[in-house]
């Protein structure tokens, strides 16, 4: 989807302020490439980067504004360069039943019974698009369209830790318990995300998932 | 050594925060007023990255068996010491032995932030000793300080010097200052009008994920937008229009339109919103918004 208009070329992005220190870039597809190439830069004004969904938002340190070398960086960055694979991940996934109240509702609104639906979940392999919404919560693409399904119109107070869950495009997985909007069609028992681990979170931006149900 | 007699609303153990893991969909956190919580880490000798607890509205009841040098900034709350001793905000504190430190309720403001000489010893989570409440780490066990807790204090180096800090200057009633948000075209006339001559409220369901608002409903041309990053100070408007500004601890990313961005100068008042608090907006320029360096606590010896 969408593969043809990033182009190949070296167009400068286009950038808008999110207060004095966000400078959120549209990367379109190639929102990796950017995070990868402006990681490895080590630019000394980047405090943080925060892969999105076609877009990267800069946080710059405080006092700091856009050097000669960040705008160097950002019109000359190696949008056409391959992505090398991330590391693929297997997640065991109990699906349905109390670890997944809204997959009857959802396989029937794609006009599906729940095992088909089950089979078109784990069929796909997935990709992290970005982390976002809490510590370690991946945005995987790769959902097949038919499984595509708006977020629920009211959220729900609390959604179990480990649910793995349908907003939008996207399949995703809540590391931790609390509120959330997303349709929940399983749990996983992995540790999405632990601050005492080297690497906190399961999954990096790039990476691979299948799902294995149990 | 700190012993917790008496739990406050919410008293959490803060430092400077953890910037650099929004990638992993983790925000900065740290203090509200970062400034406040340096300054008050200064007035007892410590480096600024030393962790303290940041009070919210009803504070706690502290116990110092080893007696400690300790300051307090940000909102004046009612306080008594145990000794009867005068008891001043922005300035060095020596407790005896033994004393007790009782922060009742903020006078006027939300937040205080309490520095003790050693910093708060708690283990560092992420390269920080700051709580994060969302996810239930960080600080002391991931959580708000509950009655009977102690808190272990880490040792001082150098001579105690009794000093005053400066507060910049205080403008808490004036309106928030903004400046546009990426997604301001997003937004019809009538919701432009609402938000920029408008006044909210803050709603009780504010935290530090952020401060909920409620007033003329802003509204969307279209509101429909890809999760983005985004950070404190943003000022999200989801569909039923009441806007929410971002807090230390909220979501990196964000899948509703940011009509606007508190100015850095600004952000320490966030702090000290309490509901029920009346908010407007004025917008400025980016390039004026950045003059405005953040304001300055100075640091002097008490004469």
């Amino acid at each position: 989807m969408g593969k043809d208009t990033m182009g190949q070329s070296h167009i400068p992005p286009v950038w808008r302020w999110v207060g004095e220190r966000g400078l959120r870039i549209v990367t379109g597809e190639a929102t990796l490439a950017y995070y990868a190439a402006l990681i490895s830069q080590g630019l000394p004004e980047i405090e943080d980067l925060v892969p999105a969904d076609g877009s990267l938002l800069l946080i710059l340190r405080r006092g700091t504004g856009v050097s000669a070398e960040l705008r160097a960086a950002l019109t000359a960055l190696p949008v056409d360069e391959p992505m090398k694979q991330g590391a693929l991940h297997e997640i065991a996934v109990e699906y349905g039943g109390i670890a997944g109240p809204d997959l009857p509702g959802l396989a029937e609104q794609a006009g599906m019974d729940a095992a088909s639906y089950i089979n078109r979940h784990t069929a796909a392999e997935y990709s992290v698009a970005f982390l976002g919404f809490q510590p370690g919560f991946p945005y995987l693409q790769g959902l097949p369209r038919a499984l595509h399904a708006r977020r629920r119109a009211s959220p729900r107070v609390r959604v179990a830790a480990g649910s793995v869950a349908i907003g939008g495009t996207y399949t995703g997985i809540y590391p931790a318990s609390g509120p959330g909007g997303w349709h929940i069609i399983g749990r996983t028992t992995v540790a999405l995300f632990d601050p005492q681990r080297e690497a906190p979170a399961l999954l990096a931006a790039g990476d691979r998932v299948r799902f294995v149900p149990i | 050594m700190i012993e917790v007699l008496r739990a406050g609303l919410c008293d959490l153990v803060m430092d400077l925060g953890w910037p650099g893991w929004g990638a992993l969909g983790v925000p900065a956190g740290g203090a509200g007023d970062p400034a406040a919580l340096a300054a008050a880490n200064a007035l007892v000798g410590n480096n600024e990255m030393a962790a303290g607890l940041e009070v919210t509205l009803l504070g706690p009841l502290l116990r110092f068996p080893l007696g400690g040098v300790v300051a307090l900034t940000g909102a004046p709350f009612a306080a008594t010491r145990s000794s009867g001793a005068a008891l001043a905000w922005n300035q060095t504190l020596v407790l005896a032995a033994g004393e007790t430190l009782s922060l009742e309720r903020a006078e006027t403001g939300c937040r205080c932030w309490l520095a003790v000489r050693g910093g708060l010893a708690v283990p560092p989570v992420m390269g920080s000793r700051s709580t994060f409440l969302p996810a239930g780490f960080g600080g002391h066990l991931g959580r708000a300080l509950q009655g009977g807790d102690v808190l272990p204090c880490g040792t001082p180096a150098g001579a105690v010097r009794l000093l005053r800090a400066r507060t910049p200057s205080n403008a808490q009633a004036a309106p928030l200052r903004v400046v546009a948000g990426p997604q301001l075209g997003q937004f019809d006339d009538a919701g432009l009008a609402a938000f920029f001559a408008g006044t909210y409220r803050v709603n009780a369901a504010s935290d530090r994920r952020g401060l909920r608002l409620r007033g003329p409903a802003v509204t969307h041309a279209q509101s429909a937008l890809p999760s983005q990053g985004v950070l404190p100070g943003a000022v999200q408007v989801p569909p039923d229009g009441q806007p929410i500004i971002l807090g230390w601890d909220g979501p990196v990313t964000g899948g509703y339109p940011v009509i606007a961005a508190i100015i850095s100068a600004d952000l320490p008042r966030l702090a000290q919103l309490r509901a029920g608090d009346a908010v407007r907006f004025v917008t400025m320029e980016l390039e004026r918004a950045r003059a405005l360096a953040e304001a300055a606590w100075e640091i002097e010896e008490l004469a």
